[in-house]
């Protein structure tokens, strides 16, 4: 038994060693690759934030880059002295910004950023609070040929799950559209065009309350610290804090005036409605799925049946009777007919 | 031989290849048929009328293989009869798409039949639509009119005809109306009497129609033959990367017409032709609007919606009473549906054990007592080396002769009474009902379907999987469905709560603790099985793709004598041919373990030794982890062999009948005093019990496991979960056991 035991613990002990030495694979190859990838991640971390900063019309200094990478004002002072020596960013009294260069590098990550958030939403079924994170690890890693690989797969998509404008590959980007939802005028209806996805809290709160791009509120009322909206048969009183993550577009030709615009969630059984149109936060073959089966707009729809447990429904669309969990009704957006409503 | 020109044979043995790689055999005939349609309407009933039952269902299961395939004669033609994937639509969106797609595309059979659910006609046609702009040559069989007159629709077949373009033959596949007439259409569609003039859908939105007229003349330029040069402009618009390969390859171009003779150097200007095709198309993408491919889904179903109004004939009376609905009301009732559904499956289960017990028994008999005798006997006679007859008839046949004798009667009840309910249309409803709870720990309602399939055969419960459509979830199905507890573990389970738990009552109440017992491991498992759901789809499988839909049919009456003959065949005799090809190494191991002799001792004995430091470690011992190692292929002589091998290594006399030779005892008395010679204790009992549930599925369903997903990650995750969780639920038993006893 003991030459066994010896031999066993032998190609045990050789193995643990491979695993730490190996070229490229081991531990200590992926701990130097990683010290490497880290200090590249913060440069372009960096040329991000210095872009952000100009989009919003922030003043860029030492400072405030510090606060938004979230590092010591010494190392964030390091970082922009690096990026300017590589000529990507030029400083002009304490004020840093990009050069046509690092314009373009940072166009390339934004690019790749959203496109892989596009991926994500699209193909995958990682829950929408994730895709930002997996995102910012991503965009470091795509190269240039990946990222127009992945655009080519993708259809090149225009925009973001977030309503965001993807960058094109020779960097053109469309303005943003929009006003804050703080900032819109009370008594409009208005139209969700963006969702902030940082921080992740707030956008996971939003997604709780069913916030969705191209959902249509009714702007209540205001204050200094929050704002009353009316989304569907609910009225929603949101934070400051929250609602600076909403940017809105007034509605011009707004199609339910009376609030009879809600999602599918909100029709009683045996009550019919008619899709209006399936929420843009809904992507990919979620998605395709449902207009597979018929959800089009001016599709008649009819909750008939409802499951022992409450969920799912099963609803009579073109003859068949489907059943859609409550998630997908509720991105799934309907027009009450209005006699209906009232008998 | 073929009606059309004669094809080159290099063409010819080009479009075999192109087969074979779709999954088809290339067998010989004259005219190819593809049987396509949306799920649940009929398509199988017609595929099995058309071709008489004689089909081989040969390709079972493989996911990317199409999925029958059959050869009928009509009028001294032989006609390929191919069943697709039951599919919604065409857009490639999921892999049965794909698969239908690609047959249609690439497989270019001579003439597509849409089986098409007169009472959801608006919603079959979308599909039908889709088809008609890839091939010209479709005919439509419009089945179930007998269901829609009984809710009051009746039909202009004229019209709808004349509105598609195609024949379309109307007819009840069930009793087999139509069929006549929809074979005798098809041959002349395929032989080009019929030319059919198909309705493809002229005006999308101007965007789209612009950017569709500035790819169309690159693709007829490279591709001058394409019959479908706007459905491929609008699928490149689509960025659809299959059909994206096949211009760029030039595959496109070998699929046209047969009057092109050298595909080579086709072939050769297609790929630069093609190249070009492409980029036009990633430049007109831009312009195109973000949703662009809902509006070409909002236009399909718009002319859908119209040719079905145009065609239905509304308004007829009605049946008087709605079952479906006063069925549905009951069914799905929030206090009825749960109690329903549980009776309705205890009574399943109570009919396959009850039934299952007597041919069981007789099947023992005769395999194992009797055959086993006569050719110990045979062999003796004939006088064949004493190595050879062990191997082949202690080991082998042995084997598989327990094996087909515990599997065949209860599978043979359980899934023709499963696949009643199927037809019936009862089970989805019971999806309907659980999805909830199984919502909550991220997997899909029909997983408590291939669930109570796995109570069966988890072989059987895997391919069961392939009725949700969900990636995730159909992952997630497929990797837990091992938790539930198979009928080849049911009597390990029975056996051994007799023997321990039940002994440990008195004895008028032994029956009902131990029965309780065995319910209590099941239970368990389902525990399990939702613990492990939970986990699997919050760590590794969270990034997996999921929809979510449950399409409710109607309620149908079952066509009891063919899904007798079908489920018969398609699965307790396909699940049983496996399990046997996998019995006979089983049984030459079992029987060379213990009979090769090492340093004077059997190989058993020191496999054994090895293994019993680790047992002691989670309360069983060597002889049992052996016993679980050897019969991975199949869970059946798990029992048998620990049986064998304790008589062997304890030197026992009187029992068995030699080393190597498994055999299970008459009385459930002397199996307990066999066991308990072997070291057994109740730990010993209640811990092989839990480790049967909780350990490897058999490598029948390893196997299917690997059919099914493809993916050797996903297979070893299925394999080494339930150990893992075996051995630390035995290990933390033994070890609070040791704390308190």
């Amino acid at each position: 038994m003991d030459p066994i035991f010896f031999l066993f613990s032998l190609s045990l002990a050789g193995l643990v060693i491979a695993g730490i030495v190996w070229p490229r694979r081991g531990v200590l190859a992926r701990m130097a690759a990683s010290r490497h990838r880290s200090e590249r991640v913060r440069l372009e971390d960096a040329i991000k934030q210095v872009h952000a900063c100009h989009q919003e019309d922030h003043s860029c200094t030492v400072d405030s880059l510090a606060g938004r990478l979230s590092v010591p004002t010494g190392m964030a002072a390091r970082l922009l002295t690096r990026l300017a020596d590589e000529g990507l960013i030029r400083a002009a009294d304490g004020e840093f910004t990009l050069t046509e260069a690092g314009e373009a590098y940072a166009l390339r990550l934004v690019r790749s950023h959203r496109l892989w958030e596009r991926y994500l939403a699209d193909r995958t079924g990682v829950p929408a609070s994730e895709w930002h994170v997996r995102a910012e690890r991503m965009e470091h890693i795509l190269s240039a040929d990946d990222t127009e690989a992945l655009a080519s797969r993708l259809g090149h998509p225009t925009y973001d799950p977030h309503g965001d404008p993807i960058p094109t590959a020779s960097g053109a980007l469309p303005a943003p559209i929009g006003v804050p939802l703080l900032a819109a005028t009370v008594g409009d209806t208005v139209e969700i065009v963006h969702l902030e996805d940082e921080p992740v809290e707030v956008y996971v709160e939003l997604e709780g309350l069913g916030f969705g791009l191209r959902q249509q509120l009714r702007v209540l009322g205001r204050s200094d610290a929050a704002v009353r909206v009316l989304a569907g048969d609910e009225e929603i009183t949101l934070d400051a804090v929250v609602a600076a993550n909403v940017t809105v577009q007034p509605v011009l030709d707004a199609d339910s005036p009376d609030g009879s615009r809600v999602t599918l969630v909100d029709v009683r059984p045996w009550e019919t409605a008619h899709v209006l149109e399936i929420s843009p936060a809904l992507q990919g073959v979620q998605r395709h799925r449902l207009l597979d089966l018929g959800v089009v707009p001016g599709t008649e729809i009819t909750p008939e049946l409802v499951s022992s447990s409450g969920d799912p429904v099963a609803y009579r669309i073109r003859g068949a009777l489907i059943a859609l969990r409550r998630s997908q009704a509720s991105s799934i957006m309907v027009q009450r007919a209005s006699s209906e409503r009232a008998g | 031989m073929a009606v059309r020109a004669p094809r080159s044979p290099t063409r010819q043995a080009r479009r075999d290849e192109r087969l074979v790689r779709l999954g088809l055999s290339p067998d010989r005939w004259d005219y190819l048929v593809a049987l396509a349609g949306n799920p649940n309407v009929g398509k199988s009933t017609v595929f099995n009328q058309l071709t008489g039952l004689r089909q081989h269902t040969g390709n079972w299961p493989g996911k990317t293989v199409v999925r029958a395939e059959g050869v009928v004669l009509h009028d001294d033609k032989r006609v390929k009869v191919v069943d697709l994937p039951g599919t919604y639509s065409l857009q490639a969106g999921s892999v049965d798409e794909e698969v239908a797609r690609d047959l249609l595309l690439f497989g270019r059979p001579d003439v597509t039949i849409v089986v098409v659910d007169a009472t959801r006609l608006e919603r079959n046609l979308n599909l039908v639509l889709q088809i008609l702009e890839i091939t010209d040559r479709v005919v439509v069989f419009l089945n179930l009119t007998d269901e829609a007159r009984r809710h009051g629709v009746a039909f202009d077949v004229d019209e709808l005809q004349r509105q598609l373009g195609v024949p379309v033959v109307p007819g009840v596949a069930r009793r087999g109306e139509g069929i006549d007439e929809l074979m005798h259409v098809v041959a002349r569609v395929a032989a080009g009497k019929i030319v059919t003039t198909p309705h493809r859908i002229e005006r999308h939105a101007p965007a789209v129609e612009e950017a569709i007229a500035a790819l169309v003349p690159p693709i007829r330029a490279a591709y001058p033959n394409v019959p479908n040069a706007r459905w491929v402009a609008l699928r490149l618009l689509n960025a659809d990367e299959v059909v994206g390969g096949a211009v760029r390859s030039g595959e496109l171009g070998l699929l046209e017409g047969d009057e092109a003779e050298d595909g080579e150097v086709l072939g050769g200007v297609g790929t630069a032709l093609g190249e070009a095709v492409l980029e036009r198309a990633v430049a007109l993408r831009w312009d195109l609007p973000p949703d662009f491919h809902d509006s070409l889904v909002e236009r399909t179903y718009g002319a859908a919606r119209a040719i079905a109004q145009s065609a239905q004939v509304q308004g007829l009376k009605r049946a008087a009473f709605d079952l479906d609905r006063t069925l549905d009301r009951a069914l799905t009732s929030r206090w009825l549906g749960f109690p329903l559904m549980l009776a309705m499956l205890a009574v399943v289960f109570w009919i396959t054990i009850a039934g299952a017990n007597v041919p069981s028994r007789l099947l023992s008999v005769l395999l194992v007592d009797h055959g086993h005798t006569w050719l110990k006997g045979l062999t003796a006679a004939v006088g064949i080396p004493w190595w050879l007859d062990g191997l082949a008839v202690d080991g082998a046949y042995l084997a598989t002769a327990w094996v087909v004798s515990v599997m065949l009667p209860p599978m043979a009840i359980f899934f023709p009474l499963f696949t009643l309910l199927e037809d019936f249309g009862y089970l989805p409803r019971v999806a309907f009902n659980l999805d909830n709870m199984f919502r909550r720990v991220g997997a899909h309602g029909k997983q408590a379907l291939t669930m109570c399939m796995g109570f069966g055969c988890n072989a059987a419960g895997v391919v069961a999987t392939r009725v949700i459509d969900s990636p995730r979830e159909r992952l997630i199905a497929i990797i837990t469905n091992n938790f539930s507890l198979c009928n080849g573990r049911w009597p390990t389970q029975i056996l051994l709560a007799s023997i321990f738990i039940g002994a440990l009552a008195p004895s008028h109440l032994a029956g009902i603790v131990a029965a309780g017992a065995v319910v209590g491991i099941a239970v368990f498992g389902i525990m399990m099985m939702f613990l492990s759901s939970w986990l699997l789809s919050r760590t590794v499988l969270r990034g997996e793709a999921t929809t979510f839909s449950l399409e409710l049919p109607p309620y149908r009456p079952p066509q009891v004598w063919h899904t007798l003959y079908t489920s018969l065949i398609d699965r307790t005799l396909i699940v049983l041919r496996r399990a046997v090809v996998f019995a006979i190494p089983a049984g030459m191991a079992i029987w060379v373990v213990s009979n090769v002799q090492w340093e004077g001792a059997s190989l058993a004995y020191h496999f054994v030794g090895w293994l019993d430091p680790v047992g002691a470690l989670i309360g069983l011992n060597g002889v049992i982890l052996l016993a679980f190692v050897v019969a991975i292929p199949a869970n059946e002589i798990v029992v048998p062999t620990i049986l064998m091998l304790t008589v062997a290594l304890a030197g026992l006399g009187g029992v068995g009948a030699g080393a190597g030779v498994m055999f299970e005892l008459d009385s459930v008395a002397r199996t307990a005093d066999v066991l308990t010679t072997g070291g057994w204790t109740l730990l010993t009992g209640v811990n092989v019990m839990l480790f049967s549930l909780l350990h490897n599925p058999c490598s029948t369903t390893i196997y299917t496991i690997y059919r099914e997903t493809g993916s050797a990650k996903w297979t070893t995750v299925a394999t080494l979960l339930p150990v893992a969780m075996g051995v630390v639920v035995c290990f933390m038993v033994a070890r609070v056991w040791g704390l308190f006893l």
